[in-house]
C-alpha cells in the first residue's frame, strides 16, 4: 500500500493556482461547513466541495484506497457516535420532539427520524471537508510548500520544518519498508507470538527502534548542511515567489464569502440546528 | 539538547536542530500511524505504536519539537490517509499538546532526569503518560465543532487515551534506552 504523497493534480486547474489559494480555501471551507446543519445547505456545500475536488483531476485509481478509507471511516464515526450518543440529538430545535422507529437490539438506543438526519448530516459534511481537502496532499507542488506557509503568515523556521517533513516523508517510508524486510530475514514473525494487544505492540519494537533511531542519527548531516548555511541567523529568502492572479483572488473571494454567509447564517436563522426532511417523520 | 540538560530559556529555542527534529518526528508519525493499528479488544480504538513518537520526541528534544510532531505529524497522517489535514483539527492539537507536555518534563520531573539512564527511560514513560491524560482533553472540543454529546465525547477520550497509552508506556522508555547510547555515541 502507498501512502506516500504523490503531485497527482500537475497541470490541472487547481494545481495552476496560488498554492496559498489551496490552503486557504480548505481552511475556509472546513470553518464554513462545521456551522451548518441544514441538510439543504449542505447539499450545496457538497457540490461546491466535489467541483473544486474535480479541478484538480486526480486519477480514482490512484486515490482509490484514500476514499476507501474515508468513507469507511466516516461512516464508522458516524455509527459510533448513533451509538455512544444513545438517542440524545445535538442541534434539535428546543421545541422539537424525536419520532422513533425502533429501537436497535443489544444496545437499546432509539433510531429515530431525528438522529437519522443527524447522522446523515454528519456523513455529508465529512465528506464535503474530505472532498476538498484531498487535494491538498495531491494537487499542491511539494517544491513550494515551505514558501506557501511562510508567506501564510507562518514563522520562516516552521515554514521550513513543514517543506522538510513533507520531504522526509517517501524517504522514511521507504526506510520502514528495508527494516521490516530486514528484520523478517533476520527471522521476525510479525504475525505469531501473543495475541494480546501489549504483546503486539512490544512485536513492534525491532521495526519502530531502528526507524527512529536511524532517522534521527541520519540527521546529523542535514542540520550540519543547515548550520554551515547559516540557517536562522538572518531572515530566509525563497527561490520561488508568489503572487495571486485574478482567478485566485476570485476563488479566495468565493470561499470568504461562503463562509460570511455561513457564519450570518448561522447566528441569524436556522441553518445551524437540524432540519429533518418531512418524509422523514411518520404521517408528516 | 536532551530533557536531562535542558534549562528553561533553552526549552523554547528553536534552532537548525530544533527544525530538523521536529521535521523529522512528524514525518516519521505521519507515516507509521497508518501503516500498524493494533484493536483494542472490546473496544472501537486501535492502538497505534506510532504515537509513542509524540511524547518520546517532546521528552527527548523538548517541547516544541513535541509539539510540532503532534501537531503536524497528525495532520500529515490524516491527509495522507485521505481523512484530510483540517477535518479533525482539534485532534492535531490534542496530539500536539501530548508532545508539548511530554517535553515540559525538564520543569515537572527535573529530580528523575537527573538519576540514572533506567529512571530517565520511567520518566520519559511518566511525562508522556502525563501528556496523554491532558493533551487530549483538548478532543472535547468536539461537543463545539461536531455537536457531539458530551458522553460521546468521554467515550472517545477514554478509549483515546487508553489506546496511547498503551502505546506510550511500553514503547516510549525503550525509544528513550535505545537513543540515549547512540545520542553519546554522536557527541550530542
Amino acid at each position: 500500500m502507498n501512502f506516500a504523497p504523490r503531485y497527482l493534480g500537475r497541470g490541472s486547474w487547481l494545481a495552476r493556482r496560488d498554492p496559498r489559494v489551496l490552503v486557504l480555501s480548505v481552511a475556509c471551507f472546513v470553518l464554513t461547513a462545521i456551522q451548518v446543519w441544514d441538510l439543504r445547505l449542505l447539499a450545496g456545500f457538497v457540490v461546491i466541495a466535489f467541483l473544486y475536488y474535480r479541478s484538480a483531476r486526480i486519477p480514482f485509481r490512484a486515490v482509490r484506497f484514500q476514499w476507501t478509507f474515508a468513507i469507511a471511516f466516516v461512516s464508522f464515526v458516524v455509527f459510533s457516535n448513533v451509538i455512544f450518543a444513545s438517542g440524545r440529538v445535538q442541534r434539535m430545535p428546543d421545541d422539537a420532539v424525536q419520532h422513533v422507529y425502533m429501537y436497535l437490539p443489544l444496545f437499546g438506543t432509539p433510531i429515530s427520524a431525528e438522529s437519522v438526519t443527524f447522522a446523515v448530516t454528519q456523513w455529508v459534511r465529512f465528506m464535503a471537508m474530505i472532498a476538498v481537502g484531498l487535494p491538498l496532499a495531491f494537487a499542491l507542488d511539494p517544491e513550494v510548500l515551505g514558501v506557501t506557509f511562510a508567506r501564510l503568515g507562518v514563522p520562516y523556521r516552521f515554514a521550513f520544518a513543514i517543506d522538510l517533513t513533507w520531504r522526509f516523508v517517501p524517504s522514511f517510508l521507504a526506510d520502514f519498508h528495508n527494516t521490516v524486510d530486514a528484520q523478517r530475514v533476520r527471522g521476525l514473525e510479525l504475525s505469531t507470538g501473543g495475541r494480546g494487544p501489549i504483546a503486539r505492540v512490544r512485536r513492534q519494537v525491532p521495526i519502530l527502534v531502528p526507524t527512529v533511531v536511524n532517522a534521527i542519527a541520519g540527521a546529523e548531516d542535514t542540520i550540519d548542511a543547515m548550520d554551515l548555511r547559516s540557517f536562522g541567523t538572518v531572515k530566509r529568502t525563497w527561490f520561488r515567489e508568489l503572487r495571486f492572479d485574478r482567478t485566485d483572488r476570485l476563488v479566495l473571494a468565493g470561499f470568504f464569502a461562503l463562509l460570511i454567509a455561513s457564519t450570518v447564517a448561522a447566528w441569524t436563522s436556522g441553518a445551524a440546528l437540524l432540519w429533518v426532511p418531512p418524509f422523514m417523520i411518520p404521517g408528516g | 539538547m536532551t530533557a536531562a540538560t535542558m534549562n528553561r530559556s533553552s526549552l523554547w529555542s528553536v534552532d537548525s536542530r530544533t527544525i530538523v527534529y521536529s521535521a523529522i518526528g512528524a514525518a516519521l508519525y505521519g507515516v507509521l500511524v497508518n501503516v500498524v493499528k493494533i484493536p483494542l479488544p472490546g473496544s472501537t480504538v486501535d492502538v497505534r505504536p506510532a504515537f509513542a513518537l509524540v511524547p518520546f520526541f517532546g521528552f527527548a528534544f523538548g517541547p516544541v519539537v513535541g509539539l510540532f510532531t503532534g501537531l503536524v505529524g497528525n495532520m500529515i497522517g490524516d491527509q495522507i490517509s485521505g481523512w484530510g489535514l483540517l477535518t479533525s483539527y482539534n485532534w492535531s492539537i490534542a496530539n500536539g499538546a501530548v508532545g508539548l507536555i511530554a517535553g515540559l518534563a525538564p520543569l515537572f520531573l527535573a529530580s528523575w532526569l537527573n538519576r540514572g539512564l533506567s529512571m530517565r527511560a520511567v520518566a520519559g514513560a511518566v511525562a508522556g503518560a502525563i501528556g496523554v491524560v491532558i493533551g487530549l482533553l483538548i478532543t472535547f472540543t468536539d461537543i463545539i465543532k461536531d455537536a457531539q454529546d458530551v458522553s460521546t465525547s468521554t467515550t472517545y477520550y477514554t478509549q483515546a487515551v487508553i489506546g496511547d497509552l498503551v502505546a506510550t508506556i511500553i514503547l516510549v522508555p525503550i525509544l528513550v534506552y535505545a537513543w540515549e547510547p547512540v545520542k553519546e555515541r554522536l557527541g550530542r
